[in-house]
């Protein structure tokens, strides 16, 4: 008998009766209506009533494929690469329109304007703990994205999905997750086991040197994201020597390294909020189990792992390093049918369905809430580019 | 006793400042407790003798120049490059010996054989000969001291005063129980390394 193919098992997940499909769809279908809109009057204007219905239909026309082919990974990372490139764009539009230029000054740094990313949560966290000082330039609430409701909002998450965040709502994860899937094979195939540490590695350091210096050291040296939405003004050699470390962080980790590995490099091998996530897995509900009964040993999921979160030795044991994201790329992809969402507790492998789709609507309506304004942002800049030929008011 | 008190009362910021360099290196190097009580002692000794040689800096310059120009003379972006150097090649060193007659090797028994003063002593020195806030306080200070034997006694109780808050630090070392902490705290060691190393290029500009 031939082996069966990945995409004929992996529909196996797929809701194929109508009325159940529809029970499944409906509610998601409402709840992102009710969210997207935030409950309030559709606005007659044109550049606002249209990127709201474009990322509601794309997001739930994706949702519905997830639903109807039981694929996940696929059709997420449409959505969450979507979300990246559009929230790039709209953040950049956004600070040429406030502040003139994608660059940070010292003063606008002194008088705490500098926007939160939940990239510095770890660095912020641990110096707040041991000092109760606030070391990032931002506001703590009100203002545009405000420390203390990303710090909610990545609570949240973190408990719900655990390291599912950097899969379902990182803004930055996309931008990699869509430039690993442009080659059809990987170039380079060997990155030795040890790389996979270095993110532990420059979480520590990072947070030794924010503690010992009271500022953010990752966003001073290190975040490669920098290049894409705001960086420090450049006007001495000290600044100089960040711009050009940031932006070869940016082009080899983000940009060339996924192309050729055709993994999440940044996340797998340096992200330190990646890593620091991670530890959020040990408390989420959910998890990737593999059915040894099942599996072949074929190391199938290991090879499609964007974040080198599969060995032959977590295989071994029947689920995945800490690392995992939970992309749901090894379960699309296992011909064996062997790797399924799992919920803590429960049986492994038992209702395999039922398991994915409770986790699929938390992680869902995180992406579609999270990354839908980011959509409808970039989705607007780009309108009033065509209707005004200019992407800032 | 104005030595120590300062040290007691800003000791949290030396150790926060000097953690960068001794974390990685306690939690790759720890054994025993003895053995990590043993490696602390080794980089206080060094930083006391960073401690000492800037008592004599800082009283010599206090009477040169008087106590608001000191920080002008310590050519710092020299020690973070040195110690960023000392780190990074810590971090590049192999953790298990290969090849006997190797370079690596032989730098290897050098700086972190379990009988090796020397990185921890290294480390503790230039550590100690650097600029935290409380340190440049601790500096002014002791230029005002009017003789060397009084700046001398005011860093050694300063020293005092902020090694009190070290002695939880072999304790991390217990953590290095599972290999994978071990080789985060080399390759820690490697990315402080080339922070401070850039760190001390960009101040030499």
């Amino acid at each position: 008998m031939s082996a069966p193919t990945t995409a004929a098992l992996s529909s196996a997940l797929a809701i194929r009766t109508p009325w159940k499909l529809i029970l499944a769809y409906l509610p998601m279908l409402l709840l992102t209506a009710m969210m997207m809109t935030g409950g309030r009057p559709i606005s007659p204007d044109p550049l606002e009533w249209i990127p709201l219905a474009i990322s509601f239909l794309f997001f739930n026309i994706l949702f519905f494929l997830m639903l109807r082919t039981g694929f996940t990974d696929r059709y997420r990372v449409i959505l969450f690469s979507t979300m990246a490139f559009l929230f790039v764009i709209g953040f950049i539009a956004n600070l040429i329109e406030m502040r003139g230029s994608m660059a940070l000054s010292e003063s606008a740094m002194a008088q705490g304007e500098t926007p939160f990313c939940h990239m510095v949560i770890p660095v912020t966290l641990i110096p707040a703990a041991l000092t109760r000082t606030i070391i990032f330039p931002g506001h703590l609430l009100g203002g545009f994205a405000p420390i203390a409701g990303m710090v909610a909002l990545w609570i949240g998450a973190s408990l719900a999905l655990g390291r599912g965040f950097c899969s379902w709502g990182c803004f930055y994860g996309g931008l990699e997750d869509g430039f690993s899937r442009l080659l059809k094979k990987p170039l380079i195939r060997r990155i030795g086991r040890h790389w996979t540490y270095l993110p532990y590695a420059i979480l520590l350091a990072v947070v030794l040197l924010s503690a010992a210096t009271l500022s953010p050291a990752y966003c001073e040296w290190l975040c490669p994201f920098k290049t894409v939405t705001e960086y420090n003004e450049v006007n001495n050699f000290r600044t100089l020597l960040q711009a050009v470390i940031m932006v070869a962080l940016f082009a080899g980790l983000v940009v060339v390294l996924p192309i050729l590995t055709r993994k999440r490099t940044q996340c797998g091998l340096f992200c330190p909020f990646g890593a620091f996530q991670s530890f959020t897995n040990k408390v989420s509900a959910y998890d990737i189990r593999i059915d040894r009964t099942k599996c072949v040993d074929c190391g199938k999921c290991a090879q499609v792992c964007p974040t080198f979160s599969m060995d032959a030795d977590s295989i071994s044991r029947g689920g995945t390093r800490l690392s995992c994201c939970r992309c749901g790329k090894c379960v699309d992809a296992c011909p064996k049918q062997a790797i399924s969402f799992h919920i803590k507790g429960t049986e492994a492998g038992a209702s395999p369905k039922w398991s994915r789709l409770l986790f699929l609507y938390p992680a869902f309506l995180f992406l579609a809430v999270f990354g839908g304004s980011m959509v409808q942002w970039g989705l607007y800049r780009i309108l009033l580019l065509l209707s005004t030929g200019s992407m800032v008011k | 006793m104005r030595g120590l008190l300062l040290g007691l009362a800003s000791g949290t910021a030396c150790l926060a400042s000097c953690a960068p360099a001794l974390t990685p290196f306690i939690l790759a190097q720890g054994q025993s407790l003895g053995h990590n009580f043993r490696l602390l002692a080794q980089f206080l000794l060094g930083r006391l003798a960073g401690y000492l040689v800037f008592a004599i800096l800082a009283w010599s310059a206090g009477l040169a120049l008087g106590a608001g120009r000191i920080g002008h003379l310590v050519p710092i972006g020299t020690v973070y490059i040195l110690l960023g150097g000392l780190l990074a090649l810590y971090g590049c060193l192999p953790a298990r010996e290969t090849c006997a007659a190797g370079l690596a090797t032989r730098l290897q028994a050098r700086l972190t054989g379990s009988h090796s003063v020397v990185m921890p002593v290294l480390l503790g020195f230039l550590t100690g000969v650097n600029l935290c806030p409380p340190f440049l306080l601790a500096l002014t200070e002791a230029a005002r001291a009017g003789s060397l034997a009084g700046s001398l006694w005011f860093f050694a109780t300063f020293f005092l005063g902020t090694s009190l808050f070290f002695i939880p630090f072999p304790l991390a070392g217990l953590l290095n129980r599972h290999g994978a902490v071990r080789l985060v705290a080399r390759l820690t060691s490697g990315v402080l390394g080339v922070y401070y190393l850039i760190l001390g290029v960009s101040m030499l500009y």
